[in-house]
């Protein structure tokens, strides 16, 4: 499995738990609005998980931009320490 | 925070405590504001980061103790830890792991020349123009139901320049409409709620013949008035959005204006003409694709620019936040913040050195649309968004900066309500 893959995966994972949504309906392509679970407090929901799980700090400005799974990958990938 | 809950002679303490965790500075006023719901015994709050001051009302009948025992009236230890541990639940929802909002200034005029830096309500109230009904309800006199007009005027010339269809809609709105929208979780505690008494011969009859009003009120029994079904309705907005819901929007888009009664209890926030339980809103309302929305939400900013700027009016539009219920209020706020959907227009008010929200630019991407079953014509929900005026508050931000003396108002007005030549 690829480092990419796994961070996919983790951060499919990590949303499904944050909206309340089966993992299975958490493609790679999802993005906000495309589940009804996605909305405005699953959104930040999710935002606070990646704070906790990730360890990094997400400010005003970028929840705005994380608004899709392959979204939030490029942003962990560049500002947290993923393995 | 402080205002009139309390019945004459009830005994006040004073309890300072630190908070749970520390409070954000940017957070001490909403948390301030929230702490008016707590207990009803608080008649006053103060929230600093590391310090908070109830006032607290005690029963009437602890001044009777506190005269046989000639001690000072006080709170039980129990009831102390009580008020402490419900405030604190407060601070610790609100505060603890609060995401710090980006306030983004679009618009900044507060430093505009005002003429005038009293507080005109007590001379508006000594000339019988405003008088106060009750807590939170005022009724209007000629001058300022004329300034209103003049606002009005403005507001309806851009809701013209939009083509926006006029709409009446009910004082009164539908319970499960509101459930609908998820408004119960999002604002409970400044709902009103309207009812009736039972179709019962023998509860009218008793009513009818015994009903009496104390300090707090109507004294009959809650199970004499039926179940609720309507509140009185808190936007205006929302009835154009359960108009549409269901359909489809041949056109793709609509834009409408209504004005209407507003209906927000703020408990021991309510204050003078600024926060008031009930007061009027206009509002434009735009129904359609998200660039339709957001292109006209920009638009109207900028219209309504040129006409404070006419006016002369000192005030700044601010990005801004809902005032969600604690529960909700992290992840709404931040939510709102981070996708810029709500701008207020703040005037400035000199008498007390500070600001108060006129009007606000709004957008609830698709929100409604989802909730309420709103489709374009390709099968997407619709996006919304809409532009608010509060009518009383502008009055009074207007009379703020310029005085109650027509004289001293910017010669278009005078000329629109009085005919007066330019000085």
């Amino acid at each position: 499995m690829s480092h990419e893959t796994t961070l996919a995966a983790r951060v499919q994972s990590l949303v499904a738990e944050a909206i309340q949504a089966p993992v299975e309906l958490v493609t790679p392509e999802l993005a906000f609005g495309d589940l009804p679970q996605w909305d405005s407090l699953g959104h930040m929901e999710v935002m606070l998980r990646l704070e906790e799980q990730f360890g990094v700090e997400i400010d005003t400005d970028v929840i705005a931009r994380l608004v899709s799974v392959p979204e939030i990958c490029k942003y962990l990938e560049e500002n947290a320490h993923v393995q | 925070m402080s205002n009139d809950r309390r019945e004459a002679n009830q005994p006040i303490v004073r309890l300072e405590f630190q908070p749970a965790t520390p409070i954000p500075e940017y957070l001490t006023g909403e948390v301030q504001s929230k702490l008016a719901y707590v207990d009803e015994w608080i008649v006053g709050a103060e929230v600093a980061p590391d310090r908070i001051t109830l006032q607290v009302a005690l029963p009437a009948v602890a001044r009777v103790v506190d005269m046989i025992l000639d001690e000072p009236a006080a709170l039980t230890n129990d009831r102390r830890a009580e008020l402490e541990e419900k405030v604190q639940r407060v601070v610790l929802s609100m505060a603890k792991g609060a995401i710090k909002p980006k306030i983004q200034v679009l618009e900044d005029y507060l430093d505009r020349p005002v003429a005038y830096e009293k507080d005109p309500l007590p001379e508006l109230i000594a000339r019988g123009e405003v008088s106060q009904e009750a807590n939170g309800i005022f009724a209007l006199g000629p001058l300022v139901a004329r300034l209103i007009g003049y606002f009005e005027q403005q507001f309806l010339k851009l809701a013209d320049s939009f083509g926006a269809q006029p709409y009446r809609f009910p004082t009164l709105i539908p319970a499960r409409y509101m459930e609908r929208v998820n408004y119960f979780r999002a604002f409970p505690h400044s709902l009103t709620f309207v009812t009736h008494l039972r179709e019962d011969l023998e509860v009218i009859d008793e009513f009818s013949q015994h009903a009496a009003c104390d300090d707090h009120g109507l004294t009959t029994s809650p199970e004499a008035f039926a179940r609720i079904q309507a509140l009185l309705s808190p936007a205006v907005c929302y009835h154009l959005y359960f108009a549409l819901a269901d359909r489809v929007l041949q056109e793709g888009h609509a834009t409408a204006t209504a004005v209407g009664n507003c209906f927000r209890y703020e408990a021991i926030n309510l204050a003078s003409l600024e926060r008031m339980w009930n007061f009027t809103m206009r509002e434009v309302i735009f129904v359609g694709p998200k660039d339709f929305v957001l292109e006209n939400r920009e638009t109207a900013r900028q219209r309504m620019r040129e006409v404070f700027e006419s006016l002369g009016l000192a005030y700044r539009v601010e990005s801004a936040t809902d005032p969600f219920f604690i529960g909700e209020f992290r992840k709404q706020a931040a939510f709102q913040s981070a996708f810029q959907l709500k701008y207020e227009i703040r005037a400035r008010l000199p008498y007390k050195d500070s600001t108060l929200a006129v009007g606000s630019y709004n957008y609830h991407q698709d929100f409604f649309g989802r909730s309420l079953n709103i489709a374009l014509p390709d099968g997407s929900p619709a996006h919304t968004g809409c532009v608010a005026f509060g009518l009383e508050r502008m009055a009074l931000a207007f009379l703020s900066q310029f005085g109650l003396e027509p004289d001293s108002w910017p010669k278009e007005v005078r000329r629109s309500l009085y005919g007066l030549p330019a000085a």
